[in-house]
Formats: structure tokens, sequence, C-alpha cells
């Protein structure tokens, strides 16, 4: 009964033992590991992927993925800090980098639901589209001189950063949706099982349509927080940032099979990756070195998060079978 | 049926954003035209590309190879090459984009090549890998010149460049006595390979921190040029640091992604930074009195000097030359004449 538990235990928690297994061995190594200033930029430079993560997990789970991510948040950035240079409306630019984060988006949805095109072609397609444009809007230059904007990435309320804030205020929403909504469990269905969701009465096209819309959502904070962190409007900036996101939603459990992840395990995987990223600089490791640390603490968190999961599985099959 | 509608619109946007993609994604039509002139000669070149040349009396017909049209200093120059061509009656110059990859680069140069340009001028995505492609340009009896970065050693081509060297150095001569004694300092460096990378970092080896064995780097990542990397590595070596003296940067980029983390920080207001390029927000940071030094890459003298040479070559006045722009130290006693010249180039706003 108590190996059991504890195997449920296991199954359930692995990636969040993994973390803490992390946190423990980074502040023996690093006596300011846990220091009030470092988890803070921690969690400031974690934030950008993790939102872009949560899209990722929604799309994933929902049986989809989203490669364009990172190429739309350029865009949506670019395109709000210009509204902002030319407005001056901190109000307007956000709404600027939502509107196209959602355009872009529903463009992807269009192409996958009613077109029936593999996500991985549509999104990737969008990704040439939307860097073009910020190239061509921009003429490959970057834009200066962003004055209050840089609020959004380096502003604070109180003792904590906006950008922190926003991370916590999404996590909790994200979190509410997909545990507490009928719409959040019918993206479990349909990534489980999209006929079976179909022939149970989901509106799978609707469904589909409103994850991207979220995700764009996402992208477009995201696009805002990034532009203003590094006081700039970068076209260029965020190459390869969809698999930031990725990374973080798989190393935090979300299945590439769909109707898998939650969201506490995704923020947990984002947490892992900035935790190693941090720990390696703070350490002085190598370039070089910390990206093969990296890949190889990467494959063994998940080969030990899918490890203590199948043990338990496997355990209930050969109960059953006997 | 509202639906429809929609599904309808949708469809309308993304086939414009997809045509739009396309043509900014094709590797052998005309990039970036800002004059209509322009955008007309490149759509006749698109369509005769790949048929023999398209000889209009007395004109010099001259292709440029551009790494990448999404590299801003590569943007740039490209821009300043077409400015520069206006200056002359008998070139007509066509920008071709290699897309940052050697491939495409390599297939631009190829076309090029077919289409019988009187002159290429490349600007490498990887000079190694351009070498064979640039050697056929002269076996074709074709005018070729290498770039930013120049290809050393081909026979019968010739080159304009600046030199990555001496950027570096004449920051890295300053610092010496910039810097204090004992300081600890943090350095950013370019992608590894790169040549512009690896020069300026010899430079800053031998003309500072062999001279100054006292200070200590506590810091040194690869950044990749970019600025939200450093942003990253910079918030990290803060924090395990109490004290930084200079911010030592391959480019000026990184060393503006350094200077956001400890703006505004009294612990670190007395901070020396060190950049390359000339950037235009690095003129403003050096004028504003945040930033130490950087020395000014530039492409509006890059382009006068490609064109020139290419001129020179073209009406036989000379068969080879190689040369450099210069390399001028930008501080804060000349930082405003540089903002002044990216406000007449649109580049800084009033």
């Amino acid at each position: 009964m108590n190996v059991k538990k504890t195997n449920q235990i296991m199954e359930k928690y692995s990636i969040f033992i993994v973390l803490l297994i992390m946190i423990i061995l980074c502040s023996i190594l690093n006596k300011n590991f846990l220091s009030t200033n470092n988890i803070s930029n921690i969690m400031k430079q974690l934030a950008v992927a993790t939102i872009l993560a949560y899209g990722e997990m929604l799309l994933i789970i929902s049986g989809m993925l989203d490669l364009s991510s990172g190429a739309v948040l350029a865009l949506a950035g670019v395109l709000s800090v210009s509204t902002y240079k030319s407005s001056g409306s901190l109000l307007l630019a956000l709404l600027v980098a939502l509107t196209i984060g959602v355009v872009c988006n529903l463009v992807n949805a269009l192409m996958v639901t009613n077109f029936k095109t593999p996500p991985f072609i549509a999104t990737l397609a969008m990704q040439t589209v939307a860097r073009g444009i910020a190239l061509l809007y921009t003429k490959g230059q970057n834009i200066l001189q962003l004055d209050q904007y840089v609020v959004f990435g380096q502003g604070t309320i109180g003792p904590v950063p906006v950008s922190i804030i926003f991370m916590a205020v999404i996590t909790v929403v994200i979190w509410y949706i997909m545990k507490h909504t009928r719409f959040g469990r019918s993206l479990y269905a349909i990534g489980g099982n999209e006929e079976a969701a179909v022939a149970s009465g989901i509106n799978v096209m609707k469904n589909k349509y409103i994850v991207f819309v979220i995700n764009g959502l996402l992208v477009g904070i995201a696009g805002v927080l990034f532009m203003s962190r590094v006081n700039a409007g970068l076209p260029n900036g965020a190459v390869g940032y969809e698999m930031e996101g990725l990374t973080a939603a798989i190393v935090g459990g979300t299945s590439f099979s769909g109707g898998v992840g939650t969201t506490m395990g995704t923020l947990a995987g984002a947490f892992i990756i900035g935790c190693l990223n941090n720990i390696m600089n703070l350490a002085g490791v190598d370039s070089y070195v910390q990206q093969i640390v990296k890949g190889v603490i990467i494959a063994l968190a998940v080969i030990w998060d899918i490890q203590s999961k199948s043990k338990k599985s496997t355990k209930v099959i050969l109960v059953e079978s006997k | 049926m509202k639906k429809r509608v929609l599904a309808l619109a949708l469809g309308t946007i993304m086939a414009a954003t997809l045509l739009a993609g396309c043509g900014s994604g094709s590797s052998d039509s005309k990039e970036t035209a800002p004059e209509s002139k322009e955008t007309e000669t490149a759509e006749e070149t698109a369509e005769d590309s790949g048929d023999a040349a398209k000889e209009s009396k007395g004109t010099y017909r001259v292709a440029y190879i551009a790494r990448a049209q999404s590299d801003s200093f590569a943007a740039w120059l490209a821009n300043e090459m077409l400015a520069a061509a206006e200056e002359y009656d008998d070139i007509e110059l066509d920008v071709f984009d290699g897309q940052a990859d050697d491939e495409k680069e390599n297939a631009a140069i190829e076309n090029a090549i077919t289409s019988k340009y009187d002159a290429i001028i490349v600007q490498p995505n990887n000079g190694e890998a351009q070498r064979p492609y640039v050697e056929q340009i002269v076996k074709a009896g074709i005018v070729a010149i290498t770039t930013n970065a120049r290809i050393d050693g081909i026979e019968g081509a010739s080159s304009v460049d600046a030199d990555p060297y001496a950027q570096a150095a004449v920051n890295a001569q300053a610092a010496v006595e910039q810097v204090p004694q004992n300081a600890k300092v943090v350095v950013l460096n370019g992608p590894s390979g790169n040549f512009h990378a690896d020069e300026r970092r010899k430079a800053w080896q031998a003309e500072f921190f062999d001279k100054r064995t006292d200070v200590e780097i506590v810091g040194e990542q690869i950044a990749n040029w970019n600025k939200d990397e450093a942003v990253q590595y910079m918030e990290d070596w803060v924090t395990s640091n109490d004290k930084i003296d200079a911010i030592i940067s391959m480019n000026d980029n990184m060393a503006a992604g350094a200077l956001e983390v400890v703006a505004g920080k009294e612990e670190f207001k007395d901070i020396l930074s060190y950049g390359v390029d000339g950037t235009a927000e690095a003129c403003l940071l050096i004028e504003a009195g945040t930033m130490t030094s950087t020395c000014l890459q530039s492409a509006i003298d890059l382009a006068k000097l490609n064109l020139e040479t290419v001129h020179k070559l073209l009406t036989g006045e000379e068969k080879q030359i190689d040369t450099d722009i210069d390399a001028p130290l930008i501080n804060k006693d000349n930082a405003s004449e540089y903002v002044q010249m990216y406000k007449e180039r649109g580049l800084i706003k009033e």
C-alpha cells in the first residue's frame, strides 16, 4: 500500500522532485543562488519563455504546436514599440501587441482547422512570414530609445518586477482554465483522441481556434516584455524562442502525443531550465560546456520523469495480469 | 454563414501575408530598395535572371551579394551601397540576399556570374565557404571584390574592409589608461569562429589584458552579438560579483544590453563599457555619458569605398585594390558628431 502511495506521489510530482533536487544542489554550489536578488533574476529571465511555454502547452495538449511564436513575438514587439514611439500610449502599444499576436494565430488556426494543414507546416510558414514582415517594416534596423516603454520588462510594483507579476497572473489564469473549466478539459479530450472528442459532442474546431487565440495573446504579451527588457525593438530578436517554450513544456511533462500536460509541470520545466542557465553563469561555466550540460540534464530530467511514470503503469499491468 | 465569411477574410489575409513573405524570402530577387527607382530595376533584373545580361549603353552592371538582409548592419550596408551607387551615372547596382546561409549565398554568386554582371561584390557569410565561388567570379573574367569581411589571398580579387583588430585595439588602448588598478571586468564575445569576433577578442588580449595583468576577468561568455543574451549574462554576473569595473564587449549591441542591467544602480554608476561598431544606440549612450567608447564601423564609408574601388577596377584605372576604411574611436568628446550623422541618415529620430 505504502509502495503504491509512494509510486503515486512519484508519478504526480516527479518533475517537482527534479526541480527540488536541482535547487538544493545549486544552493550548495553557490551561496548567492537563493538570494532574493538572484531568485528575482531567474524569474525575470524566465518570464518570456514561460509565457510562450504555456501557449505551447495548450497547443500540444490539444495535439498541435506553434513554431511561429518567436517570430510573431518579434513582429508584435516591434509594432508595439513603434506604436508607443508614435503615440506615447503604453495601453495602445500593449493592445497592438495583443492584436498582432491574435491575428497571426487566427491565421494559424485557419490553416490548421479549415485547411487541415499540419500545425508543424502551418506555423513554420507563419514563422517566416512574420519574421519577414518585422524585417520589412523596420528595414532590418533596431528601434531605439523606448523611454517609458521599458516599464513592462524593467519596472517594479513595490519590490516585485512587473514581468514577474505578468508571469504569475498568467500562470494562475492558465492553471484555472486547465483545471476548472469545461474548455480546459475538452482540450485534453481533443489531444487524447480527436475522433472520440467529436463523438462526445465537443466542438473541436471552435476549441482549436480558442487555443490559438489564447496562444496569440500570450505571444503578444511576451513580445512586449521581451522588447522592453532589452530597451529596443529588435526585428531579429527572439530567434528560436519557440524552442525555449517547447522545451519548458516538454521537460515539464507535456506529452508530444497530446492529451497530457499540466500548468504547474510546465512552470517547473521552465524553472529547471532557468535555474540551470543561471547556476552555470554564476559558476562561470564555459559557453560550450554549458550547451552540453544543458542538453544532458534536459534529457536526464525527461527520462527520469517518463521512467517514474512508466514504472507505475508497468506494475499496474503486472498486477492486473496476475 | 458567419464562419464562412470569417474564413474567407482570414484566407485573404493569409494569402496576402504569404505573398509578402514569398517576395522577401526569394533568394534571387532584389531585397532592400528604399527608393522606387531601384525597385523597378530589381523587378526587371529578377525577370531577366538567368537570361543574358541586360545591356544598357555605357553602364556597368554591378551585383552586390549581401550576407543577410536580416542582420541590422548588413541591411544598413546594403542600403548605403544603393545610395553610394546613385552617385555614379555609369553604375547600376543590384542587391541580392544571402540570407545568412552559405548555400543561398553561393547560389546567388553563381546566378550573378550566369547573368554576366560586370562586377560582383561579395559580403561573405563565411569566408571559406564563399572562397571557391569568388574564385569562379575571377575565372569568368568578372571584377570580384570581397567586403566586410574580406576573403584573403584570392588571386585577382580585390577587397574592401574594416580591420576588426584595429577597431577593438583603439578601445583597448584607451582602456589601458582608464580601467582602475586590480579591476574586475566582464567580457562579452561574438559567435565563435566569426572572423570579426575572433580578431576583436585577440586585440583586447594583446592590447589590454597582456599589458594589464592586474585586471581580473570575473565573467566571460559568448552572447552571439545579441542584446537579450547579454542582459541575461550581466544579471547573473551582477549577482555573483559585488564589484564590476568594466564591461568589455566585442560589439555595441551586447555592451548596451549589459548596461541595461546596471542602469540606475548606484553601485555601478562608474562602470566603464567598451564596444565596437559605433551603432546609433552606442553613440547615444556615449553622448549621455553611460557608455565609455566604441569604434565606428561605418557602413557609409564602407559603401563609398566599395563603389570607388569597383569604379576604378571597371574603368581599368587599377587592376587590384586591397583597402580598409578608418577605425575612428568614438568617445564623449566626439559622440555628438556621430549622433548628428545618424540623425541625418534617419537612423535616430529627433
